[in-house]
Order: structure tokens, then sequence, then C-alpha cells
């Protein structure tokens, strides 16, 4: 019996409310409760107490609470809403249904050093049982009676919900327009199975799958432009083993709550931590120095810390020599590399004319080892950077060509100029931070054994972003802290990567033809921005989609037509509330889809503006796997309760979705046809049948259940099933424990090893294989024509576009908050009785008092797109100037259903569009999550307003 | 054993002074430098013991931004505790407001997505604080702005107001461990003890008449449950960054002994109301200030007279202790202290069964 048994539960005269429905206890059991009496006696008979400190003898009452401790069985599970904490939780089941979860604090620790592994959580997790038994659950098919978004639904059974879908799906194929279909699903790190689950279909229907990771400004572009490489990260352990870490707009303790005590705990072992945030953020008050640039100004304040570290010679000369591009000779004339082909070197190589030109300590041309002409492709570990002589980093010279003498520079020589601009005067002007106080933070990061970036969002989400990273990355290049412990820039923003990488990819794209398509391009083509940007970004955008850098689906057909996108399916995610732009995605681009299908345990806004909106399992309803970059364990999602109402996995949607289109495909008696751009036949008739077969062993039927899906990644996969070794990782395994990963496959750049956190980058700086850039090296110079000539050739510091949004006082932002993974949790009512339980946007004091208002006004923060209507709050701790409104708030927590992406256009950067090298793509190509335009958004003006002021 | 000799010693010549008549008494150190107000303790308590039945506005552990209001709004002011360190008398105290503590919110969900309502997602009846609601706010002008993060549960005090001010003797102090109850069968809720507490730890419960409060989770550290395994309270074990350690305060071999007694870093809240609090903080650093031109100077930016209002004049010291132990690590020495502030060891985090076998 519980406590709370002998009370109301506070259901009203109404009757039993839907949460009480859906927990299956009813009011019944709490009503017919009985226990301690509530008969109040008073004080006669009461027995006496001597002395209640120490000497209570009517002590049988505690029981009370010790009943209340008491659960029938335990699951192991975790939370996959876009959020790459992978955290391993123990789901605690009374009465049939999901009680509580606690952390289940069993990571095991592989280094005794450092900080205990666990436990890994956070507010969030901590309530996701809400979540199971909510208001929000939506517990049947549902299809829309009322206007997308009305929230007006009739329940339909599965087989209508299902029928209704599969008829439309086959009309486009049948018709050709398989590719108008989309699929958009995030992070499939989180939980692979279900990734897979939608994406497997869209895959065999011949449709899209859509990136997200640049799509949603977590892609850092000065990663795969300087790298070669996505991203590679450290697990968050290794923050530990920095003596010197800057936390550089990530803000830790409120975005990696799991992972902050890495970064807390430091500062015992004695490592410097400084913050760099406009704000003095929930992370900034855990630092021992922070640093307050202007918002947008980080590029500058990194090319100063830079100039100071090259102007007093505190670089690392020899891993400059052999790591980077820096001895690489450029031309005057052209800005481009100077190649091989062109001064007679390198004729035994496959193509001089991509091998690169150094100059030894003799003054003579020497071939750079590793270049991509001399390479096979972008990954070639046979191949070394290793030098067997002494490369001059300053060269200024003239050398002999066909064309006769030209004039060259090294890269260094280039770079050192450029930097020269950033004296402490300029910089001081342009960030506000002293300039006493950069230089000496440069000269300490310089100077430590260790030294880390922790690199986020907030320097991540601005226009120049591409610049911005490539500054940041090269203070630890210039310093060489990369490939050893406590060293690097991590950059921690919607990871993409997931460790076992071969057995998803199978299980997604089983074809192997995959229709891969950037989200920001084809959500801004379909969105108009052809017609709503400037000439120059236009004309970019149609020669990059011209030359095929990127693609734009529907494909244009031979008619020189391209249909409109006709039918998406969204799962896992909410890319209706968070599309930026989104007065345009919803005015242009969501006219054009015939048929939304929303696949969620809960009503957010994509559901509320889908046509069709299926019940999906919750997180403690489901089998799937856990991973993050954040961490190198493998821990799993087990089912403490069966699906609620009409709930099924995912996977079994999908898979129920692929059985009734085969179906009606064999009714309809429908052909199967030719895929225009692979070669291949898409035949819904056997679609079920290819669905569920396992396509790495021919077996039939393979793969019904979700945790047989589970099970062919851990089996197909080589970080826990590695070739020649009788190691294996099984389900059963990660149900006991979560377990480390056995090995880095190939899209990781070190090995995993036993008792160090993992670090990124050995492959290169120890093993002295190529990077994956075109010049085998880090490289920041690219001579690609646009990026020359745009001026951005090397890092710069430029400002952002004007006027973003209009001619408004303010700058707007929109971090990634504390009390919600992006759009999840933010309508938990747990969450919201901790904050002010409706959207508030963070304003300075002052901002505030010239305009009328007051801590818990209702605003409008307005600018040329739209206005939205929100509650202030007062924060001291932000810079004047500057509007903050922590995302990612859903439709309907605005009065007008606009929403905090209602104030932020649509824009794209050219030099994200690029193919490099132009002709090949090997270092740049558009590959999902890889390399794409990112969807930024800190540019944008507005200016606030008491509500009920002004009108529009 | 030795603990109980030094129990009867009194307070003036004993390190550990635990309550007369309890045999051990619990404790908790919370190092302020690892909160990050994430809330994850807040919501560990709740989902265990304020879920409803008229508990839906407690928050038994709260998190509040300091300088703040606090929950319940203005407690630091409402009185309560013990006007001198005779013990015999009580300050007089205030019952918070409804108001002050701030309503469990109910919202219009299903209006909005399954029956067609245009209107944004809201409090039913409106909200005008909460036990947040001020947070991230703290004070000072940007870039000189500070604030930092509180958590607070009962402090199971080793001279509980509470206890002195209900006329029934419903509340206690547990004999085996120290822990301050409210007694379920014999409360009728007069809230003396509410009013009594000056930290504002105790709770009414409208429905069932009853005052209630942090129970430091006993049947967890009691290994109850049906495993029979041992959990330190749910706040504290939640906790992500583990800035709480939780273990006796007579466990001299504990790292809250040493904490506490020995590096005198550990400090009570507000040790002026006299009720000797048993969970105790590691006080807050925070970066240097900025002048105009950007610069960083070493000038504290959470002013120490504040600090030293929240933790008494042993702040000072406390901060210089972590201060030197800090630069010693920092050029390559060892400091016991520096270990201990660390979450290397789940063993020494929790240290809850050394006096089991007695």
């Amino acid at each position: 019996m519980s406590r709370n048994d002998l009370t109301d539960d506070g259901t009203d005269s109404a009757g039993i409310s839907r949460r009480d429905f859906v927990r299956g206890l009813g009011a019944a059991s709490l009503l017919g409760a009985t226990g301690l009496s509530f008969a109040d006696d008073g004080m006669d008979g009461l027995e006496a107490v001597d002395d209640p400190i120490g000497n209570y003898p009517y002590r049988d009452w505690e029981d009370l609470y010790r009943d209340e401790w008491d659960w029938d069985s335990v699951a192991r599970s975790t939370h996959s809403v876009n959020c790459t904490g992978s955290c391993s939780w123990n789901v605690y089941v009374k009465d049939g249904q999901v009680w509580r979860e606690e952390q289940a604090g069993d990571y095991p620790t592989f280094d005794e050093s450092l900080p205990d592994p666990n436990p890994r959580g956070c507010q969030k997790g901590a309530c996701y049982t809400d979540y199971v038994n909510a208001d929000q659950r939506v517990l049947h098919p549902l299809r829309r009676t009322g206007e997308r978004g009305e929230g007006q639904w009739e329940r339909i059974s599965w087989d209508e919900a299902l029928t209704e879908i599969a008829d439309h799906v086959i009309d486009e194929v049948q018709a050709g327009r398989y590719d108008a279909i989309s699929g958009f699903t995030p992070i499939p790190a989180m939980s692979p199975v279900s990734f897979a689950s939608g994406s497997r279909l869209v895959n065999l229907l011949g449709g899209v799958s859509h990136s997200f990771y640049d799509w949603y400004s977590d892609l850092p572009p000065g990663q795969p432009i300087t790298w070669g490489t996505q991203t590679d990260n450290a697990e968050s352990a290794d923050w530990h083993n920095a003596d010197y870490i800057i936390a550089w707009g990530s803000n830790i303790n409120v975005t990696r709550i799991p992972d902050a005590k890495y970064f807390l705990d430091a500062g015992y072992e004695g490592a410097k931590r400084v913050g760099i945030f406009t704000d003095y953020s929930q992370t900034a008050i855990h630092t021992d120095e922070w640093l307050s640039p202007h918002g947008g100004s980080d590029t500058a304040l990194a090319l100063g810390m830079a100039q100071t570290i090259v102007d007093e010679g505190l670089y690392d000369e020899a891993h400059l020599k052999e790591q980077t591009d820096m001895p690489l000779l450029v031309r005057e004339d052209t800005g481009k590399f100077l190649r091989a082909s062109e001064v007679g070197l390198a004729q035994d190589a496959d193509d001089p004319e991509k091998v690169f030109v150094m100059v030894d300590a003799d003054g003579n041309l020497r071939r750079a080892p590793g270049s991509l002409g001399e390479r096979d492709g972008q990954h070639d570990h046979s191949k070394s950077i290793e030098l067997d002589f002494d490369p001059q980093l300053s060269v200024e010279r003239s050398v002999d060509t066909d064309e006769g003498s030209i004039a060259v520079r090294s890269v260094w020589e280039n770079l050192t100029d450029e930097l020269s601009q950033y004296t402490p005067e300029v910089v001081h002007e342009e960030t506000g931070v002293g300039e006493n106080t950069y230089q000496r933070v440069a000269r300490e990061f310089a100077e430590a054994d260790a030294a880390k970036i922790i690199h986020g969002k907030g320097v991540n989400d601005w226009y120049h972003n591409d610049l911005g990273n490539r500054a940041i990355q090269l203070l630890v290049t210039l310093t060489g802290n990369l490939g050893d412990p406590g060293t690097g820039l991590d950059h921690y923003v919607g990871q993409e990567k997931i460790w076992s990488f071969h057995g998803w990819k199978v299980l997604s794209f089983p074809t192997g033809n995959v229709r891969g398509a950037p989200t920001t391009l084809w959500t801004y083509f379909h969105a108009g921005i052809l017609d709503n940007t400037d000439p120059d970004t236009a004309e970019k955008i149609r020669e990059s989609i011209d030359e095929g850098w990127m693609p734009v689906y529907p494909e244009e057909r031979n008619d020189g037509n391209r249909p409109d996108p006709s039918t998406m399916f969204v799962w896992r995610g909410n890319y209706f509330n968070q599309a930026k732009g989104n007065v345009a995605v919803e005015e242009q681009l969501w006219p054009k889809l015939d048929l939304v299908v929303d696949i969620n345990f809960r009503m957010d806004s994509t559901a509320m503006y889908s046509d069709i909106v299926l019940p999906a399992a919750s997180h403690y309803e489901k089998y799937d796997l856990s991973e993050t970059d954040m961490h190198t364990y493998v821990h799993p999602f087990t089912p403490a309760v069966e699906p609620l109402g009409e709930a099924k996995t995912d996977w079994e949607i999908f898979r129920l979705l692929a059985e009734k289109i085969q179906e009606r495909a064999q009714e309809r008696d429908v052909e199967p046809i030719e895929d225009r751009k692979f070669d291949r036949t898409i035949d819904l008739t056997t679609i079920y049948d290819d669905y569920v077969r396992d396509w790495e062993t021919g077996e039939e039927e393979g793969l019904v259940e979700d945790k047989a899906a589970a099970e062919f990644i851990l089996e197909h996969s080589e970080e826990t099933n590695p070739e020649g070794s009788d190691e294996q990782i099984t389900f059963d395994d990660i149900d006991e424990q979560p377990q480390r990963f056995l090995e880095a496959g190939d899209h990781w750049s070190s090995d995993i090893k036993d008792g160090e956190a993992y670090v990124p980058w050995q492959d290169y700086v120890h093993d002295k294989n190529p990077w994956p850039t075109f010049t085998g090296r880090q490289q920041y110079y690219i001579d690609h024509d646009w990026y020359l000539e745009l001026g951005e050739e090397l890092p710069t510091h430029k400002e952002g576009p004007e006027n973003t949004g209009g001619d408004y006082p303010l700058s707007y932002n929109t971090p990634h908050g504390r009390w919600s993974i992006h759009s999840t949790w933010r309508d938990d009512t747990k969450m919201l009785r901790l904050q002010r339980g409706e959207p508030v946007v963070y304003l300075n004091p002052e901002d505030a008092q010239q305009r009328g208002i007051e801590d818990g006004d209702t605003v409008e923060v307005y600018n040329d797109l739209g206005s939205i209507e929100v509650q202030a709050k007062i924060y001291p701790s932000s810079e004047p100037g500057t509007v903050r409104h922590f995302f990612s708030w859903e439709k309907f927590q605005y009065p007008d259903r606009d929403n905090f992406n209602t104030l932020v256009p649509m824009y794209m950067k050219p030099t994200q569009l690029v193919q490099y090298p132009e002709d090949t793509g090997e270092h740049l190509h558009f590959f999902p999550n890889y390399w794409g335009p990112t969807g930024v958004n800190s540019d944008v003006r507005v200016d606030v307003r008491p509500s009920g002021g002004d009108s529009e | 054993m030795s603990t109980d000799q030094q129990d009867e010693q009194g307070e003036d010549d004993t390190l550990v002074n635990v309550a007369d008549g309890v045999d051990h008494q619990v404790a908790m150190v919370m190092d302020l430098n690892k909160c990050i107000g994430c809330q994850t303790c807040t919501i560990a308590c709740k989902n265990l013991w304020t879920e409803d039945g008229g508990s839906e506005y407690m928050y038994w552990n709260n998190v509040e931004t300091k300088p703040g209001e606090g929950y319940p709004r203005g407690w630091e002011d409402s009185g309560g505790g013990w006007e001198s360190s005779e013990h015999s008398d009580r300050s007089p105290g205030e019952i918070p407001d409804e108001e002050d503590y701030g309503r469990a919110w109910e919202f219009n969900h299903e209006e909005i997505m399954y029956e067609g309502s245009d209107e944004p997602l809201r409090p039913r009846d409106g909200a005008e604080w909460g036990p947040n609601w001020d947070e991230d706010q703290g004070a000072g002008e940007y870039p000189n702005s500070y604030y930092f993060y509180l958590p607070r549960i009962c402090n199971h005090c080793t001279h509980p107001s509470c206890v002195e001010a209900c006329p029934r003797s419903a509340l206690y102090k547990r004999q085996e461990d120290g822990i301050v109850l409210v007694d379920q069968d014999r409360c009728r809720g007069y809230r003396y003890c509410v009013e009594g507490c000056p930290y504002k730890k105790v709770y009414y419960n409208t429905v069932s008449k009853k005052s209630e409060k942090c129970i430091f989770c006993y049947p967890r550290i009691e290994g109850e449950g049906p495993e029979g395994e041992t959990f330190a309270p749910a706040c504290a074990e939640e906790c992500p960054p583990q800035l709480r350690l939780v273990g006796f305060l007579d466990d001299e071999e504990g790292p809250i002994h040493k904490l506490v007694n020995e590096y005198e870093v550990a400090l009570p809240l507000h040790p002026e109301f006299r009720t000797q609090p048993n969970v105790y903080y590691i006080p807050p650093f925070a970066p240097g200030q900025h002048t105009e031109g950007g610069e960083t100077v070493d000038i504290d930016r959470i002013p120490r007279q504040y600090l030293r209002e929240l933790f008494g004049d042993g702040v000072d010291e406390a901060l210089d202790t972590i201060d030197a132990h800090r630069q010693r690590v920092r050029q390559g020495g060892d400091s016991e202290l520096m270990e201990l502030l660390q979450d290397k060891n789940p063993a020494k985090q929790y240290r809850l069964e050394v006096f089991d076998d007695e």
C-alpha cells in the first residue's frame, strides 16, 4: 500500500483522468484504499515521548516509506530523443506499470585515474517515465480531420492507416516519383534499429534519406575542410587528461550533463579551465577564467590568439612541417597550390597534377609525400606523410615552370601574412576581450603539456561557421595538440558518428544505393530560397546543382522539369518544428507534400502538422542499441513493459507497412520498375520479403523482430565482432552490463586501447598515414576557385551577413538549453514546473528597462519575418544587445503557433556547396552528414517590445 | 565504541559533535563547484517521494540559484532556528504562503493535441511563481554578474528546531543515524515544524493534513527493497557530476569527517540559525572579474561577504585551503584533499555500511 493511497488523487467529479486511465491504476484503487486513520484523536490518549532526539518509541509507521521502496521487475533501457548522452538506466516496474528510472551506474571503468564513468544521466532521462504514461502519448493511429496543426483527429485502425499510406506510396513509386518520397530521422547512434526501420523501407522504395548533422548546423564544416573528416572527438573522459581546457561556445554544463564531471573534476587535478562564452553561462560559472567576446567574433579572437602563438614562436614547428600544409608552395599569380607536374617532379605519381611541392633545407624543390595524386583515393594508409628531409616553413621565391618563372610562397608565409592583421588593437576592437588577457590565454594554451578545446554550438551556428571552425582548429594545430591524451578539438554537437557502422549501414540501406539528400538544400530549395536570397548565392546554388556537386531530389527529369516532393515520413525527430526558415517551410514546402506521416510516441509539432500519426513504442517498450562518441560503450534498450495502447515499435511499424505495400502491390498487380539512377529494380510486390530478409546471410524472414535487427548490427560490425578474433559482444552481454567496444573501425582515426580514453587522430599523427585531404595533411589553405574568389583560402574573420531578418538593434540566439533535448521534454509537466511553464526569452536588464519591460512580462520578439509572444526573463549575465531564446519550444507553446524558428530566415553559405578538388571531390564531396551546407541561424536581428504595444 | 565516548564529551571538547542520544549521524557534503543546476537530484527525489496525494508542490530536494529568492521564496528571512547556542529558546518563524512555494501547475495538453484547441500550452490556472522561477538570474551587472546553484535537502540537524517545535512530539531524530522524521501516524498538521525550521524544509500536505519532509531515503540506506541492496539517497546517487558525499559525520575514516573537521572546507549553510546542520557545502569559486577593457582581474566575482552570509566566517579559510591545494597539484604535487573532491572512487563517495558490524 502506498502512502499516497491514503489520499484523494486529485481526480475531479468528472471521474477518472486520462493519466489514471493510461496508467491502468484507475481511481478505484486509490479511492478504495484503506489504512492509517484520518480521524483526529486530538491530544487525548496520545502516548508520551520523553525525548524525540534519539529515543522515540513509536516507529512502526516508518514501514510506510519502506513499503514504497518496492518494485516487481527492472529492465535496462535508455533514451533516444536525438540526445547523444547514451546513458544506461534501470527502469523499475511496479504493478505492471513503469514506476521510475535510475541510472544503472554500471559502466565498467577502463582507467582508474579518471573519474568514475557512473552515473550517466540527467533530469530529463530521470523522468522519461512521465512520457510513457503522458497525456501527450499517441495511443492509436490517427488521421487528421481539421487543417494541419489544428489538433483534430479521427482514430483509425492500423489496417486503415497502413492501407492508405501503402496505396499512396504505390501510386508515387509506379509514377516514377519514388524520389519524391522522403524519410527524415536524425542521428542513428542513439537508436540505430529505429533509425534503420524507416530508412530500410525508404531505401527499398527508392526514396530519399535525409541528412541531419549539416541541417541542424551540428556539422562543423571546418573539420572536413581542414582534416578531411566529418568529426572525430575524444570521448569525454579524456577531458580529465588535459592540463588546459578551453570550453569554447560549448555550454557543457547544460548540454552535456552526463559528461560535465570530467570538466569539473579536472580543476581538482590541476587543470586550468577557460570558458569562452558571450554570456556568463552556466558553464562559465565553473571555470577558472571566462572570456566574453562579442557574439560572432570568435574567429577574430582565435586568429588573434594564433597570431600571438606565431609571433612569439610558441608553435610546434615539427608538427607543422610534417602534419600540415604549411610548407606547401602556393603560386602568387593564381593562388593555387604549385603542383609537382608544373616543376617536373613526381612524374612517377598516378597524377602529378595532384602532388604538392615543398622546399627542403637546401632550397631544393621536393614532392610532398602523401599528396592525393599519389594515393589511391581519400583514405590510403599504404602511403605515408613521414618526411625524409627537413622542409622550410617560410618560403618566398620563384620557381621555374613550363610557363616560365613563377613567384611562389609557402602556405606558412601566406598564413603569417593573414595573421599579422590581428594585432591586439584589432582583436580587442572586434571582440571586446582585453588585449593582455587573450594573449596570456594564448600563451598558457601553447605552453601547457596537454591542451584541449571543447568546441560547441555557440561557435558553430554562425553563417561563417566554416571560418570560425578553421580558426579555432588552427590553435590546436599550431601547438601540436593532436593525437595525444588531453589534447585536440572536441566538437560535441549532435554527434553523427556511430561506432557499429557497418552493421547499421547495411541494415539501413540494404540495396547499397542511397539517395542521400543534403537537407538544408532540399528544404530551402523547395521552400523557395532561389527567389529569396541574394543573386550571388542563388547563382552559386544553381551552379552547385548543375555541376552535380550537390544533389536535389526529386531529380530533374529529361524534359527539364522537376517534380515537387510529395511524401514525407518523419520518425525519431521533429523536423517541422526545428526547421530554420520556418515561415518559408510552412508556407512553401509543406503544402507541396501530399502526405506527411509522423511516427511518434508523443504529439509533437511535426505530428500535429501531419496527415497521419502512427503510435510508436516509447523507449521503455522496445529493443534497440545505444551508442555515442561521448563514450566508447554500447548498451541496449529492452522493453520494461508492453507498448501502451495500440503503439508498436518503429521496426514493427515499418515492417507492417512493407507488408501492406507488398499485399496491395500484389493485389493491384503492379510491375517492377527500373530505377532511373541506380542499376536496380524497384519491386513493390516483394518489398516485405526484402525488408525482413537478412541480406548478409540471405536468410528469409531473419529480421522480423527489432531484437533480431539489433543483433544483426552487433554481428556485422567490427567494433562488436572484430574479424580474426574470438571476442564478440552480443545483445545478452550488453543487457548484462554496458560493454566497451572491442575495436574502432576505419571511420575512426585512432584505435580503442585498454586502459585509455579514446583520442582521435593517432592514425595520422603517430602512424603518419596521410590525412584524408587533397594534400594529405591538415589543410588550412583551400585553393578551390570559390574560396579564392571569396577570399577564404585561409581562415579569416569576416562580418556575418548584415541585417538578417531586418534592421533591428538586438542579436537573436537560440542556444541549446538545460530543460529539453531539442523539443523533447519541452512540453513535459515536470520540467515545465521547474521553469515558468511557458517559453521565456532571456533579456539583459538594461535592454529590458529601455523598453519598459519587467521580468515576467509578456513580450513580442519580432523582425521582418514575424513575431513571437513569449515571457521576458531578466538575465544579468547576458551582454546588452543580445536576446537569448533557448530553443526548441513546440509551436503549440506559442499563442500564434509561430515559434523560435519563425524569426530565422533561410540562408546558405556557398563555400559549403562545393566539391574539392573540383573535378573529383575526393577531399570534399557531398555525403550525407559529412559534407553539405549547414542550416545556420545565429546572425539574426530582432527587437523586443511589450506585448499589446505597437501592432505589426 | 569511540564515537559514543566522544559524543558524551560535549561539543566543545570533540571534533565530532553528534546529538545526545544519537549513535551515529548521517551527513552529506555537497560540492557547489560541481553543481550545474541540472536538478537531476530534484527529479530523483520527486519521482520517489512527492508525486501526488497533495505532495505535488513539494521539493524535499530543491536546487536554487543564489543569490536569489530560493524555495520557498524568501525562506532565508522566514525565521526559525534557535535564539542561542544553548538551544533552549526557539526563534519565532513564519509559515510561507502557498504562493511562495509555487503551485504544481497542470497543463492543457489534451485540449491542444487532441481536441482542436487553439490556445497555447499553458498552466491551467496561470503561473506567478515557482520553485525555480529566478533560475540563472543571480546578481551584479554584465560582465561581472554572478550566480551559482545551491542544492538543498533537510539538514537532519543535530539540534533540530522543528522537533522542538512540535507540541505532539511527532517529529523525532532516529537513534541509529540521526535522521529527522515526521511520524505520519502522530502528526496532526499543526505546522509548528514548518514554522520552526529556518530552512523551510518541512512541508504541509493539505490533502493528508500532515507535514512531510526529506527522509534521507532511509529505506534505501537501510537496504530495504526487493534486492536488499544499500543505496545512498536518490539525490546523491543520481547526481550526474556526483557532487555529494554521503556517510556518517562520526566515521572518522570517511571523507565527510575529513572535509568537515580536518580540512574544514565543508561548511554548514547559515550556521547562525544554530540548528547545526549535517549537510555541508564546499563553497563556490568563480572566475575573476573583467575590467571595462575586457581584461581579467583578480577580484572576487562573488562578493566574499555574500558567501560569509551563507556559510559563515569559515568560508575565507575554506576557499584559501582549496586554492592552496589546487596550486600544489597544478605544480605537480599531491593532495589528499584534491583526491577527496574528485569522483574516482564510488566506494569512498558513499560510506553507509561502516557501522553495520558493530
